[in-house]
């Protein structure tokens, strides 16, 4: 047993020292970093204030269109303000956000059902001044080292067409597809309106009237004849950002049934008290204690996290299989094996490639969830909410000595079959022709990861939970959804049984296939030749 | 004493024998050179006596132990086919090997040092083993299948590959490794390397033993040689009576065969007589090249067309 050690220490050294193990250790962390920072870099640095044209000919939306724009910046704002609080607190409000009681939607999601009730609310963030009031108000509480408050920038800025293209008394008469021909090419980026070469974003036309062109509902709806050039018209090149075109119809709506509401008789006061009435709706989880059902951010993440390390797990896995592979086959195809053969049993040889190997995965797999955790600790707060979320699931879940333990099933199993077709193989040219069909069977549980994540104890999931090759993903998969345990504990023994009998066909073949030169047999020969030293022992 | 027996040692693939009936006694302490021509059972016997491949039937004793695996600490090995782990530095897969043996591995690592040292590659100690040369490198796999002092070492064709300086240096090794007491196998195509270090020799061909024994009993296989040039023809010696037989070979000098207890003095007194003028004489013991061919010529033939 000692020349297993002996065996193991070398491999490890040896592929601990190649560049792709460390580029591999390393890029984990890194990537994980620029997931984090670079939507934040982008937010803040990359996406300029837009610049829009608005023609109201109407004389009357105008006002409507502008309202939006700013009450979505106060929004902004004041999401802004709180971040800022949050982390600036004194005693750290922040850091110890309790996502257990946090709805299901997060810091977002409470911030637009707030809006949604009352669009008004933040209508007193706009005033001038008032963001600096705003921020003198919190200062008692806020720590002595608090850096200064720095509004967040407007996504959209207003630009009068300059009088050189249209002068101020053709603007309101103008026929809109006139403007549009004339506002075209700043539109298409092809000229700038400033100096600055900011391009022009989007062109909102108010046509005389627009306030008319109005859709009905019901009956009287389908008999209407309408001509879109008549209402009110969105020029845009950039289809992707949608959310101004999105704030200014959702105002211009909410203009148009205030109106009506009008028009109608209703009391506007009234109508405002009946659009903030909700009814109380709250999502319950069955399977957790009496006064703690309700669903939580926590247990959305919670449910989702563990395909995190699903392919985590697939990637580590698979590096170090293949590092198995190529070992085996450099030292047969240099003849090393002989000397290793008159040296060691196949079976200590054996032994010391997979303890070697799986030191490696070890080494892997403890730099990622460490480096993991200390990037989620380090980013963890208001600013990067999942981060935080993210990192006290996996401290509390139980997740994580699930993964140890069936990253090593997982490993011993697909080892095992590495190790077999690296002893049958003479150059790696040969193991291509196996690695064919090894990768189709490999893709399968990085393919169906979603799906089983999404229903975690469904058909599919239970399929693949009886598929020994499959089921340290499948169950690392399910392992937050609390799957029965009759799957669990049946799967595992199942697991463990083809493990020994893996390692135990991969070692015969292992000794046979060793010293063979030449093509790889067939399987019948291997049949033969594996049923033949059976009799011989 | 006796280091190494094989007891009719068969060894079959199917229907295709490698080694057939096979006998050998190696007496400790000597060096004994398999050769034979491709293909002839060298290897696959060396890989019985390794216990790497299970004859197919026949006992081998080696170091008093039946199997070589329970002795493995004692023996070192160096293949046919020569290779190391690219990445690893010389210094480190020598000692890697030397533990594998048993070796301690602070021992082990001062142990490749020093032979390193001692072999010329003292430079080379700290460089990974693919920025080595070819020779270097053989030279390094050498050192490192006897890093762990084995008293029975079997090398497979250690000379292929090394240009004449490492022959040398090989040679060395081979003869350092016997005066520590060392008992050593090796097989080989060159018969000048079996000629000068061999105490004893096996020739095997077409997976049968062909001769065993000692250098010189291998020479009196055949009797000398003499070749002459001068003014005559074959047919005019072949008269003579202590020349059995005469032929002319390829450089055109004549070949003779003398007659069962004549002397090359008989032959050349007799040339005077019959006023025959000599202008070379030439008289030579036969060598291993000379027996090799004769005894597997044929085969060596065949086998190298096959």
């Amino acid at each position: 047993m000692n020349n297993s050690f002996i065996i193991a220490g070398r491999e490890y050294a040896d592929n601990a020292r190649t560049k792709g193990f460390w580029i591999n250790l390393l890029m984990f962390p890194i990537i994980l970093v620029a997931s984090i920072k670079v939507p934040q870099l982008l937010e803040e640095k990359a996406i300029p204030t837009r610049d829009y044209i608005l023609i109201d000919q109407s004389g009357e939306l105008g006002d409507v269109v502008q309202l939006a724009v700013d009450r979505q910046y106060a929004a902004k704002v004041a999401e802004a303000l709180s971040s800022y609080y949050m982390a600036n607190a004194k005693g750290g409000v922040g850091k110890e956000i309790d996502l257990e009681k946090m709805p299901s939607g997060g810091l977002d999601g409470m911030m637009s059902d707030f809006l949604e009730q009352d669009p008004g609310a933040l209508d007193s963030l706009m005033q001038p001044g008032a963001i600096d009031s705003a921020v003198a108000m919190m200062q008692l509480g806020l720590n002595d080292d608090a850096p200064e408050f720095v509004a967040p920038r407007r996504p959209f800025s207003k630009v009068d067409v300059p009088t050189s293209i249209i002068s101020a008394a053709e603007l309101g008469t103008m026929d809109s597809g006139e403007i549009v021909s004339r506002l075209r090419p700043y539109l298409l980026g092809d000229k700038y309106l400033t100096t600055d070469e900011n391009k022009l974003f989007a062109v909102i036309i108010i046509p005389q009237g627009a306030a008319a062109q109005v859709k009905r509902g019901g009956a009287a709806g389908l008999i209407q004849q309408l001509d879109e050039k008549d209402g009110v018209q969105f020029w845009a090149k950039n289809l992707a950002d949608m959310s101004l075109s999105r704030a200014i119809s959702s105002a211009l709506n909410e203009h148009l049934r205030t109106n009506e509401y009008q028009r109608l008789g209703v009391d506007e006061e009234i109508v405002s008290q009946v659009k903030s009435t909700q009814m109380l709706f709250t999502s319950f989880d069955p399977s957790k204690d009496e006064g703690e059902e309700k669903v939580s951010m926590a247990d959305t993440i919670r449910q989702f996290a563990p395909l995190g390390f699903v392919y985590m797990m697939w990637i580590a896995i698979f590096t170090v299989v293949n590092m198995l592979l190529n070992n085996t086959i450099e030292e047969k195809s240099n003849r090393i094996i002989e000397v290793l053969l008159s040296s060691a049993t196949p079976w200590e040889i054996m032994s010391g490639k997979l303890i070697g190997i799986a030191g490696v995965g070890m080494t892997m797999m403890v730099g990622w969830v460490a480096s993991m955790i200390g990037v989620l600790m380090y980013m963890a707060g208001p600013q990067v909410e999942w981060a935080s979320t993210l990192l006290e699931v996996i401290s509390n879940s139980g997740l994580l000595p699930l993964f140890g333990l069936y990253y090593m099933c997982g490993y011993l199993i697909y080892s095992g079959l590495f190790l077999a077709i690296g002893s049958l193989c003479s150059t790696i040219k040969e193991s291509q022709n196996f690695m064919g069909t090894a990768t189709v069977i490999l893709m399968v549980p990085l393919m169906t990861m979603v799906f089983v994540a999404r229903d975690p104890n469904g058909t599919l999931a239970q399929v693949l939970t009886w598929i020994p090759l499959y089921t340290p993903f499948v169950m690392m998969n399910r392992a937050a959804a609390d799957p029965p345990a009759f799957d669990m504990w049946g799967s595992a023994i199942l697991m463990l049984v083809t493990i020994v009998t893996m390692l135990w066909v991969s070692s015969r073949i292992f000794r046979i296939g060793i010293l063979r030169t030449g093509q790889p047999p067939k399987l019948v020969e291997l049949f033969k030749s594996l049923t033949r030293s059976l009799k011989n022992q | 004493m006796t280091a190494l027996k094989l007891k009719n040692l068969v060894k079959r693939y199917g229907d295709f024998t490698a080694v057939s009936d096979l006998s050998l006694e190696v007496p400790t302490g000597s060096i004994y050179g398999f050769l034979g021509p491709n293909g002839a059972g060298k290897t696959t016997t060396i890989r019985m006596i390794l216990d790497i491949v299970k004859p197919s039937t026949g006992d081998i004793t080696i170091l008093g132990a039946d199997s070589a695996m329970d002795v493995r600490n004692r023996i070192g090995y160096l293949p046919e086919e020569k290779g190391l782990y690219k990445k690893m530095k010389a210094w480190a897969i020598i000692a890697y090997f030397a533990r594998l043996k048993g070796m301690p591995s602070s021992e082990a690592k001062t142990r490749a040092f020093e032979l390193l040292e001692r072999y010329g590659l003292g430079d080379f100690a700290n460089a990974k083993v693919e920025t080595l040369s070819k020779g270097m490198g053989q030279k390094v796999q050498v050192l490192a299948s006897i890093a762990h002092r084995p008293d029975f070492v079997i090398l497979d064709e250690p000379f292929s590959g090394l240009d004449p300086s490492n022959q040398q240096v090989m040679e060395q090794v081979i003869s350092d490794l016997n005066k520590e007491g060392a008992t050593i196998i090796f097989s080989t195509h060159v018969m000048s390397h079996a000629e000068r270090i061999c105490d004893r020799i096996l020739l095997i061909a077409s997976a049968k033993k062909v001769f065993d024994g000692t250098v010189q009993e291998a020479k009196d296989l055949l009797p000398p040689r003499v070749r002459v040039t001068g003014d005559f023809s074959a047919a005019q010696l072949i008269e003579l009576p202590s020349v059995n037989d005469c032929n002319v070979d390829e450089d055109g000098m004549l070949n003779i065969d003398i007659s069962n207890g004549c002397t090359p003095q008989q032959l050349m007194s007799e040339c005077f007589d019959a006023q025959l003028t000599l202008e070379s004489f030439e008289y030579r013991q036969p060598d291993l090249h000379d027996v090799f061919l004769h005894l597997v010529g044929e085969e060596a033939k065949v086998a190298t067309l096959r």
